[in-house]
């Protein structure tokens, strides 16, 4: 017990030095780029009007005052950190004076749902048909995923998304092409609406699908095969133990370790969006809160997105690290 | 086994049972009474906002600045539903003292907002005093330079007092996008910060009010009102829709593929495949030319922009000569692929300029002569649209107008022939040397041009960059392009940082002659030191004498005096004898309507209003349009 909690000061003191290296770098990065929010702002609000160049300068004055963007550099970054401490990212500069927690928390139920959704049907399909194919070496319908799914998957998701689009949504036009629900949509009515967001969830889903798919079959076949040949499961089969008792209970609870840790991966990295599916699909998450983050210079928003995303798939890598020693003996707390 | 098979069958009657689903019906709001339209925002990230008069925040062209907001005047780009000229919340033109430091605006009485006060003086008076009080709001900078006072002599009346004289001051309020919207006191008074408060739900001084919005920013519905007839477009006949929904319909293909299901009545802008798309598979397809190339052309100008404060692009001669290398022909083709109408002046060929510009200086135009130092050449050549749609009439067949006028309008009143011969005096004029295949400048070193293009996010002007750079580059020319997507190019623009660019410092408003909308800004009291940033709209940061005293003799004019054409004539020579930009082409918009539930859209046939969705007097579009099914 001594050995686990001084390894789990360790990995926390680890965690807190990702954390805040992470979101410094972001933060010199948004700060270094040529983009200036101030001329984005006034760009915006002058692109189509008559204004007057002494006009101009009396708004840029302003609008750093109002974005709080005067003081030293190193006086921005100290009250960066105090801000962020509290969970504070200040208003947003593109939607201003709304704050940017405000527009994360609206993104974010979104993109959670979408990408949890589709990395969990992706991870159980890709595992469940890659540990059938791996076994059940012989199977046609298998072989033929095999191939289907080995030729999908160095395809940008992109191009699925939009061959997608195509089919259901001109050619046979039976789903939603744009959106997380339809205009209007009565939000009271919860089944309607849950029904409503499903449906318009279903080719964004498709598309993350479709190619992420092959790389958990890959996977979970190459590692199936070589269990296959271990010597517990060749004594299984000599011994009559039913193939799918062996198959459940000695090949894939085995293979399921490193399939597992890439899960958890993959949820931690729910939080960065998925932001081409996003921008194809319409859909209003967070990537697509991120793009048009960066498109007006919004660096307040593009922060607070990172922030929210480095935490997450930090905090995902330190709970996998914590519960590996708990649960796989062969894993030591040092 | 059994998974796949089960799998198989959840997915199908999945995809059978949202087939009804999919399509677009609003809860409550019939499809045959309302009209879909493109918001170009695309998404606005806070949507629940709308004080439109705090800078950059919340959505404005969601049906906002359309429907729901009015002010003193309106400038139409077209011919207008009553003229180019529309008094609205104002009963009649700005009436200005002798020596412009006074505006006095008579009001129209009996336009209420939707919640039903009346609009009255104080309206207009508290806009103006919150905004000064409120530095940092949209057009408080502006208000605060130019009013000393404001006051209300009598009803219906208000007086401002200017700290300057100033024979423009009314275009603040003249709409020609956007201009200074009216608050309604009663509302914003009871707002304990006018910058931070949302205004929602709006209250409308438009036919329209809010009927409800997407949380999520995607889509805005708009109800018309029921005392249409106590708003300003009333006096124009009662509002054809009952609903208008301003969508964010996704990328461009999605904007096609919605409008070829009828699911999206007014597409803002597409790009010329997308339109021919639809010219081909949409019956329903309307479009502002009936014919090729089918676009709606913005009062703005896409011009070759030098960086005037760089040596290399300091002589005229320079700049005429890379003018004379350029194929505009195949440049058209690059671009909008013949799509184009193009423009030899610094004046784009649209709304009413044809008739106060183009055509008048035609003459002008054929006997221009540039005198190379070995030989004097004509480089005006007015048969390029002729030529144009002679190289499209194979493919495009009866798409393409054959009427001579309908030509001219369309593919524009001609440009210059490409001479390169003329090109290699000029250069050689200005101390430019041929070594083999490579041009050199006078101090000897390699002539190089960068031109800066947006790359995807403006297609077409990419297109059309890298074919000029193509150009200067088979003329011997070290020429490149380099990319500057969106936000880096407008901070590299402001900053001077380019040698070369393709963007637009021209906006006029179209259905009017008068230039000062863009002209003032270029007057060289404004021009920024090299390095520093330079205010809008003279990216060339070019100063001439000439010009000055053409910009200062239009300040002491009055915007309806004759001699407003007579100076944008003498702006227009200076900028061919001068070069600081190459005119290319009007930017045409690729306004896409479907007629299968509403008819009467705006065209060039009758061009009563400029049709492109986001612009805020496109709410003339609403009187004329009538529903196709019942």
């Amino acid at each position: 017990m001594k050995a686990y909690l001084a390894y789990l000061s360790k990995r926390l003191v680890q965690f807190a030095v990702v954390v805040f290296v992470g979101i410094n770098i972001t933060y010199l990065v948004t700060h270094m780029t040529p983009i200036n929010p101030v001329e984005q702002s006034i760009s915006a609000a002058t692109s189509y009007g008559a204004t007057s160049p002494e006009a101009i300068e009396m708004m840029r004055q302003s609008l750093r005052q109002l974005y709080g963007l005067e003081g030293t550099p190193w006086e921005q970054y100290v009250s960066f950190w105090k801000r962020v401490l509290v969970g504070d990212f200040g208003p947003s500069l593109s939607a201003f004076p709304t704050p940017v927690s405000q527009l994360i928390l609206r993104a974010l139920p979104w993109t959670v749902g979408l990408l949890l959704v589709s990395t969990l049907l992706t991870w159980f399909l890709g595992n469940l048909l890659g540990g059938l194919a791996g076994y059940y070496r012989n199977s046609r319908i298998l072989r033929a995923f095999g191939v289907l799914s080995m030729g999908l998957h160095p395809i940008p998701y992109y191009v699925v998304a939009f061959v997608l689009l195509i089919i259901f949504g001109f050619l046979w036009p039976v789903l939603p092409i744009s959106g997380g629900a339809t205009m209007a949509s009565d939000r009271s009515n919860t089944l309607a609406f849950a029904l409503d967001v499903t449906v318009h969830s279903i080719l964004p889903v498709l598309s993350l699908m479709a190619v992420g798919i092959g790389g958990w079959f890959m996977g979970m076949r190459s590692l199936v095969s070589n269990i296959v040949t271990e010597d517990y499961v060749v004594y299984a089969e000599l011994a009559g133990v039913k193939r799918s008792k062996i198959m459940r209970s000695y090949v894939m609870r085995n293979a399921l370790g490193p399939q597992v840790t890439g899960l958890a991966l993959q949820l931690g990295a729910i939080f960065n969006g998925a932001i081409i599916t996003e921008q194809v699909f319409g859909y209003p998450g967070v990537g697509s809160l991120l793009i048009s983050a960066v498109h007006s210079g919004d660096y307040s928003l593009v922060l607070g997105i990172t922030t929210v995303s480095i935490v997450a798939v930090s905090a995902a890598v330190l709970l996998i690290d914590l519960l590996y020693p708990l649960i796989d003996p062969r894993v030591e707390a040092r | 086994m059994r998974i796949l098979r089960m799998l198989t069958v959840a997915t199908g009657l999945a995809l059978a049972a949202t087939t009804a689903l999919s399509q677009t019906n609003v809860p409550g709001v019939p499809r045959n009474e309302t009209i879909i339209l493109e918001n170009p925002e695309g998404t606005i990230k806070n949507p629940g906002w709308f004080n439109i008069w705090t800078i950059n925040a919340g959505g404005q062209y969601t049906g906002l600045h359309q429907l729901a907001l009015d002010t003193l005047w309106y400038i139409d780009p077209e011919r207008g539903l009553d003229g180019v000229w529309e008094n609205s919340l104002a009963a009649e033109k700005p009436i200005y003292n002798a020596d412009f430091t006074e505006m006095t605006v008579k009001l129209r009485p009996g336009i209420y907002w939707s919640d039903g006060v009346e609009f009255t003086a104080d309206d207009l008076i508290y806009t103006v005093e919150t905004q000064i009080k409120n530095p940092g709001m949209r057009w408080s900078a502006l208000l605060g330079l130019n009013v000393e006072s404001v006051s209300s002599p009598e009803p219906w009346t208000v007086r401002f007092k200017l700290k300057k004289p100033n024979s423009r001051f009314h275009s603040l309020f003249t709409v020609r996008f956007n201009a200074i919207w009216m608050m309604p006191k009663h509302v914003f008074e009871k707002a304990a910060d006018p910058q931070r408060f949302d205004f929602n739900p709006p209250v409308s001084l438009g036919a329209y009010k809010l009927h409800s919005f997407d949380p999520d920013g995607k889509w805005y519905i708009w109800q018309k009102r029921d005392d249409w007839q106590r708003t300003t477009l009333g006096r124009y006949g009662e509002p054809g829709p009952k609903y208008a929904a301003y969508i964010d319909p996704g990328p461009p293909d999605k904007r096609v593929i919605a409008q070829l299901n009828h699911n999206l009545d007014v597409v803002h802008d597409i790009a010329p495949e997308g339109m021919f798309t639809l010219t081909k598979q949409s019956p329903s397809l309307k479009t502002w030319f009936p014919n090729f190339p089918f676009a709606h052309p913005d009062p703005t100008l896409p011009s070759v922009i030098f960086n005037m404060q760089n040596p290399a692009f300091q002589n005229k001669d320079v700049r005429w000569a890379l003018a004379l290398l350029i194929d505009i022909k195949a440049v058209s083709m690059a671009s909008y692929r013949g799509a184009a109408t193009l423009s030899p002046i610094g004046i784009p060929p649209t709304g009413t300029h044809p008739d106060d510009y183009h055509i008048p200086l035609q003459e002008w135009l054929a006997s221009y002569e540039i005198d190379t130092g070995k030989s004097k050449v004509k480089p005006y050549d007015p048969n390029i649209g002729n030529q144009i749609a002679d190289m499209l009439r194979p493919t495009m067949k009866e798409q393409i107008p054959t009427d001579p006028a309908e030509i001219r309008k369309a593919f524009g009143y001609g440009w210059w022939k490409p001479n390169p011969q003329a090109a290699t005096e000029l250069l050689e004029k200005a101390g430019y040397t041929k070594r083999g295949n490579a041009w050199y400048t006078p101090d000897g070193k390699p002539f190089s041009i960068k031109l800066m293009v947006e790359g995807d996010s403006r297609p077409i002007l990419t297109r059309a960059g890298t074919m000029i750079v193509q150009q200067w580059r088979q003329f011997g020319i070290d020429a490149k392009t380099e990319v500057a997507q969106g936000t880096t190019m407008l901070d590299r623009r402001i900053a001077g940082d380019f040698e070369t660019l393709i963007s637009w410092s021209v906006e006029t408003y179209g259905g009017h002659p008068d230039l000062s909308f863009f002209l003032d800004s270029w007057h060289s009291q404004f021009v920024a030191a090299p390095g520093k940033t330079q205010s809008p709209r003279n990216w060339q940061r070019w100063s001439n004498p000439d010009l000055d005293k053409i910009i200062e003799e239009v300040r002491r004019i009055s915007f309806d005096d004759k001699r407003t054409v007579e100076l944008g004539r003498d702006y227009a020579k200076l900028i061919v004898r001068e070069m600081p930009i190459i005119p290319l082409m009007a930017y045409n918009v690729f306004t896409a309507m479907d007629e299968t539930y509403w008819t009467g859209y705006p065209t060039a046939e009758n061009p009563y209003a400029n049709p492109v969705p986001n612009w805020g007097n496109s709410r003339s579009m609403m009187v004329r349009l009538k529903p196709k099914q019942q």
